[in-house]
C-alpha cells in the first residue's frame, strides 16, 4: 500500500469502526464514492477488526504467549546426550532417532534378547519431579498391559544411574504426519488407518485407558506392511506442559489458565483437541473419538476442521463452529455414509458423539465392507461393458441379457446404499431414546413454534396488510406466505417444499437454509425468531393441490440437509435437481422410524413436539 | 551476576530521552541481561503458579536497575519502552530458534518428541508476528510501536500515550488499526 492510501485507509477505518451497521455501512460507501478497491480494502479491515476483538487475538501481552517457549528452552539446557556405542544398562545405543523437550530418544539393542527398541531418555529435568515420575511410571506400567496390534508396545520402564528410560518396540516406518506430507491419500487407504487407529483406542479404552493425544504425529505406518501402530498411550496423560492432556483435579485450573494465556499463537497440537478438553473439563474415551475424526476429516480433506491462524482462533472453531462439510472441501465426491461417520465423532457435545470407539469401528469396517464390495461390482461389470461395444455383431439378444444383468447389479448397489442410509437414521432415531443418560431422567424431546404470514398480490404488487394465517386455510393462487419458526431449544432448521406433484420421482424445493438467509447457517438459537424467506415471500407455482412444508429442526446438524444449501438459489428457485438427492431426502422424511410428532394449533401458533433429538413434520397447505 | 549501579541505569535513561541515542547502546545490553534472567527465573519451576505476567517482571526488573530515589513517571515509561523492544527481541530468538530447529532423527519421529514444551508452530507464530510488525513499522511506525509497547513490553494505553507524546485517544485508534492490519496479514498468510 502506497502511504496516501494507507492515509486513506487508516482514516476511513478510523470513524468508520466507531460507527454501527447501516451507518457504518453508509459511511464507508460515502468515503469511498467510485472506488471500489478502496472500499474493499477498508471493509476488509473492519472485518479484521471485528474478528480480531472477537478472537482476543495479541490481547494479552507476549512473554504469556511465548511462557512454554522458554520453559522449553529450560528443560533443553539439561538434556544428556548419549553417545553412540555407550552402555545403557543392557541396551547399546546404535544412533540418535530424534529429541525433544522431555528428553532423546534413542535407537539401541537390547543385548539381553537380542532385539533393537526404540530408547526413550527423560531429561533429567523430568525424572527430578517426584510427582510426575510416579505418574509416569504407572501410566507405563497402565499402557505395558495393553497388548493389541495396534498399539506400540512398552518393554521396560527403568533407571539407570539416575537416568530414567523407556524402552518400546522400535517401528520402522513414518508417522502419518509425514505420510500426509508426501501424498493425498486414497479413501481405500484411509479407512484403513482409521479402523487400525479405532481397534486400538477400543482395546484402550476397554481397559479404561484414555489416550487423549490422538493426532497424525503419534500414529506410525510401519514400512513393510503398513500396520499402523498408536504411540504414547497412556504417557501423555503425564504431561504438565500442554493443556491438551490435563487432567487430573489438579491441573485442571492449571489448564485453563494455560488458554487464557494464550492468545494469539499457535500451539503444536491444539487442533485435534476435542471441546472438553479445550476446556479443561474431565475427559473420557469420546475425547479420542473425536480426535480420531479430526483427523480422519483432516486425512480426506487435506485439510483440518478446525484450523486459525492462532490458538484463540482455533479454539474458538473448536468450541463453537462446525466444520465445513467433507462433501464440500473434496474434490471427488465421498460416500455419505464417511460423512455421518466423520460428524458424529465431531459432535461437540460427548453425549451426542459416538459413545465407543466400537460403535464408531463397526459403522467404519461397514462402510469399507460396503465400498469393496462396490469396487468388486465396478470391477467385474466394466470388462462387460466392454464386451457388449466390442462384441455388438454377435446379436441383440445376447446384449440385451448384459445389460440386465448390469442393470441388475446397479440395483444390488443402489439398495445396499439405501439399506445403508435407511439403518443409519434409524439407529440415529433409536440411540436418541436409548441412550438418555439414566432411566428417571426426561426423554429427549424436540419443540418447536411456528407462524405463517399471509400476504394478498394483484398484479405483482402487494395488496391490503400481511396477515397472520389462522389455521390451514384454502390459498388463493396470488397469496404468498412468509413462515416464521422460534424454538426453546437451540437446534438445526431444514425446511423443504414438496409440491402437490404426481409424478412418480419425488422432488422437494430447499426453503432454508440458503447461502444467505440467516447468515447462511441452518442453526436457530434458542428463542430467535427466524422470518423464511426474509426479505421475500413465498409463492405457490401454478399447480394446484396441497403443499407440504416439511420443518426438520434436529439437536445436531444433519449433514444430508446441509448438502441441500447449494439448491436455495433464484436460478432453480431452490429445486432439488439430483435425483439422488431427493431420494435421500424423502428417505428422510418418510422414515418410519421417526417418531410421530404431536402438534397443538392455537390460533396462528402452532407448537410442534416430537420425542428424540430430531423433529420431522409436515405443515399441509392446500392452494386452488 | 552483579547489577550494575542503579545509578547508571537512571542516569543512561536521562541522557536516553534527551535524545542521546548511545545512551541506549549502552542501556541495550544491561537491560537485556536483566530481563532474561527475570524472564528464566519466572518460568522455571521454582514458582509454583507458572504465570508470568510482563509488567510485573518489567517493573522488578525497573525496581532493580533503576535508582528509586529519583523515581518519576517519564523515566519509567521510557524505561518501559526500552523494555518492550527488549522483551520483543528475547522473544522472538526464542521463537526463531524453536521455529526453524531441525527436527530430530528422520527413520522414526518417535512420540516423546512430540511431547516436547514447544512446537515449531508456536514459535513460527511469534516469528510471523514479528515480521508484520517490522512491515507494519515501515508502512507506519507509530502504530508499530504501540504494538511493541503494549503486546511486548505490558504498557497500557495511558503510559503508551506518555512515552509516544501523543493523547490516549490516538493510542487506542493506533491500536485498533494496527492490530486489524496485523490479523489480516497473519490471517491471510496463514500456513495450514
Amino acid at each position: 500500500m502506497n502511504p496516501e492510501r494507507w492515509q486513506q485507509v487508516s482514516h476511513i477505518f478510523k470513524s468508520a469502526i466507531s460507527l454501527d451497521g447501516e451507518a457504518r455501512a453508509a459511511y464507508v460507501a460515502g468515503q469511498c464514492g467510485n472506488d471500489e478497491s478502496l472500499r474493499a480494502e477498508v471493509e476488509k479491515l473492519i472485518a479484521s477488526h471485528q474478528r480480531a476483538s472477537e478472537e482476543n487475538f495479541i490481547s494479552g501481552h507476549a512473554v504469556d504467549d511465548a511462557a512454554e517457549l522458554l520453559l522449553g528452552d529450560e528443560a533443553r539446557a539439561h538434556t544428556t546426550a548419549l553417545n553412540n556405542g555407550q552402555q545403557l544398562g543392557s541396551y547399546l545405543i546404535l544412533k540418535k532417532l530424534g529429541a525433544g523437550g522431555m528428553g532423546e530418544v534413542y535407537l539401541a539393542r537390547d543385548s539381553r534378547l537380542d532385539r533393537t527398541v526404540a530408547l526413550k531418555v527423560l531429561s533429567p529435568d523430568v525424572s527430578a519431579d517426584q510427582r510426575r515420575m510416579q505418574r509416569f511410571r504407572q501410566e507405563a506400567k497402565v499402557a505395558s498391559s495393553l497388548n493389541q496390534p495396534n498399539i506400540l508396545t512398552i518393554y521396560e520402564f527403568g533407571e539407570v544411574k539416575e537416568l530414567t528410560f523407556l524402552a518400546t518396540e522400535f517401528i520402522d516406518g513414518q508417522t502419518l504426519r509425514e505420510h500426509l506430507r508426501e501424498k493425498r491419500l486414497k479413501l481405500p487407504e484411509i479407512l484403513d488407518i482409521a479402523i487400525q487407529v479405532l481397534a486400538a483406542l477400543d482395546a484402550a479404552h476397554e481397559a479404561s485407558i484414555v489416550h487423549r493425544d490422538i493426532k497424525p504425529e503419534n500414529v506410525m505406518i510401519r514400512r513393510r506392511d503398513h500396520v499402523v501402530k498408536v504411540l504414547d498411550f497412556g504417557l501423555a496423560k503425564v504431561t504438565e506442559k500442554r493443556p491438551s492432556v490435563l487432567v487430573e483435579h489438579e491441573s485442571d485450573l492449571e489448564a485453563a489458565t494455560a488458554f487464557k494465556t494464550a492468545p494469539g499463537i499457535i500451539m503444536g497440537t491444539i487442533n485435534y483437541m476435542s471441546p472438553e478438553q479445550a476446556q479443561a473439563h474431565a475427559v473420557d474415551g469420546r475425547t479420542d473419538i473425536w480426535s480420531t475424526g479430526v483427523m480422519i476429516y483432516e486425512m480426506v480433506a487435506g485439510s483440518m476442521p478446525f484450523s486459525g491462524a492462532t490458538s484463540s482462533h482455533t479454539i474458538v472453531q473448536i468450541l463453537e463452529k462446525d466444520p465445513v462439510p467433507l462433501a464440500r472441501v473434496t474434490r471427488e465426491p465421498i460416500p455419505g455414509e464417511l460423512e455421518r461417520i466423520v460428524t458424529k465423532s465431531i459432535v461437540k457435545d460427548p453425549d451426542e458423539r459416538y459413545q465407543t470407539a466400537k460403535d464408531m469401528l463397526i459403522d467404519l469396517r461397514s462402510l469399507k465392507k460396503q465400498l469393496d464390495l462396490k469396487a468388486e461390482i465396478d470391477r467385474t461389470s466394466s470388462p462387460d461393458v466392454q464386451r457388449v461395444v466390442v462384441g455388438a455383431a454377435d446379436g441383440p439378444s445376447k446384449k440385451r441379457v448384459l445389460l440386465i444383468a448390469i442393470a441388475a447389479m446397479v440395483l444390488v448397489t443402489a439398495a445396499i446404499f439405501a439399506f445403508n442410509i435407511w439403518r443409519s437414521w434409524r439407529e440415529r432415531a433409536a440411540t436418541s431414546v436409548v441412550t438418555s443418560p439414566s432411566p428417571p431422567v426426561a426423554i429427549d424431546e424436540r419443540t418447536l413454534t411456528y407462524w405463517i404470514t399471509v400476504q394478498k398480490f394483484r398484479d405483482g404488487k402487494a395488496f391490503g396488510n400481511a396477515f397472520p394465517l389462522a389455521g390451514e386455510i384454502n390459498f388463493e393462487a396470488d397469496y404468498r406466505i412468509r413462515v416464521h419458526i422460534r424454538s426453546s431449544q437451540p437446534g438445526y432448521l431444514y425446511i423443504l417444499n414438496e409440491g402437490p406433484t404426481t409424478s412418480a420421482a419425488p422432488e422437494f424445493n430447499v426453503v432454508f437454509p440458503s447461502e444467505t438467509a440467516n447468515n447462511g447457517s441452518s442453526f436457530l438459537p434458542a428463542g430467535q425468531v427466524v422470518q423464511i424467506p426474509e426479505k421475500t415471500w413465498l409463492q405457490f407455482d401454478k399447480q394446484q393441490g396441497v403443499e407440504k412444508l416439511w420443518l426438520v429442526f434436529s439437536e445436531a446438524a444433519v449433514p444430508e440437509l446441509e448438502a441441500l444449501k447449494q439448491f436455495a438459489n433464484r436460478q432453480t428457485k431452490g429445486l432439488i435437481t439430483d435425483v439422488t438427492q431427493n431420494k435421500t431426502v424423502q428417505y428422510f422424511l418418510t422414515n418410519p422410524s421417526l417418531s410421530k410428532p404431536g402438534a397443538e394449533k392455537g390460533e396462528t401458533l402452532t407448537t410442534v413436539k416430537a420425542a428424540g433429538k430430531l423433529l420431522v413434520y409436515a405443515v399441509k397447505l392446500e392452494h386452488h | 551476576m552483579k547489577n550494575p549501579p542503579r545509578h547508571q541505569i537512571t542516569e543512561l535513561l536521562a541522557e536516553w530521552r534527551e535524545g542521546k541515542q548511545s545512551a541506549l547502546d549502552e542501556l541495550y545490553p544491561l537491560v537485556y541481561d536483566e530481563l532474561h534472567r527475570l524472564a528464566r527465573r519466572y518460568m522455571s519451576r521454582e514458582r509454583k503458579d507458572h504465570t508470568l505476567q510482563t509488567t510485573a517482571l518489567i517493573n522488578e526488573a525497573y525496581v532493580r536497575l533503576v535508582d528509586q530515589k529519583n523515581v518519576n513517571w517519564a523515566n519509567r515509561s521510557h524505561f518501559f519502552a526500552i523494555s518492550a523492544q527488549i522483551m520483543r527481541r528475547i522473544l522472538i530468538d526464542h521463537a526463531r530458534r524453536h521455529a526453524y530447529a531441525k527436527r530430530g532423527g528422520g527413520a522414526q519421529q518417535v512420540s516423546l518428541e512430540e511431547v516436547a514444551a514447544i512446537t515449531p508452530e508456536q514459535g513460527r507464530e511469534l516469528v510471523r508476528l514479528d515480521e508484520a510488525l517490522k512491515s507494519l513499522a515501515e508502512q507506519d511506525p507509530r502504530r508499530s510501536q504501540v504494538v511493541e509497547l503494549r503486546y511486548f513490553g505490558g504498557l497500557n494505553n495511558e503510559e503508551i500515550a506518555v512515552v509516544l507524546h501523543v493523547s490516549e485517544n490516538t493510542v487506542t485508534r493506533d491500536w485498533n488499526m494496527a492490530r486489524a492490519w496485523l490479523y489480516q496479514q497473519l490471517t491471510e498468510n496463514a500456513t495450514p
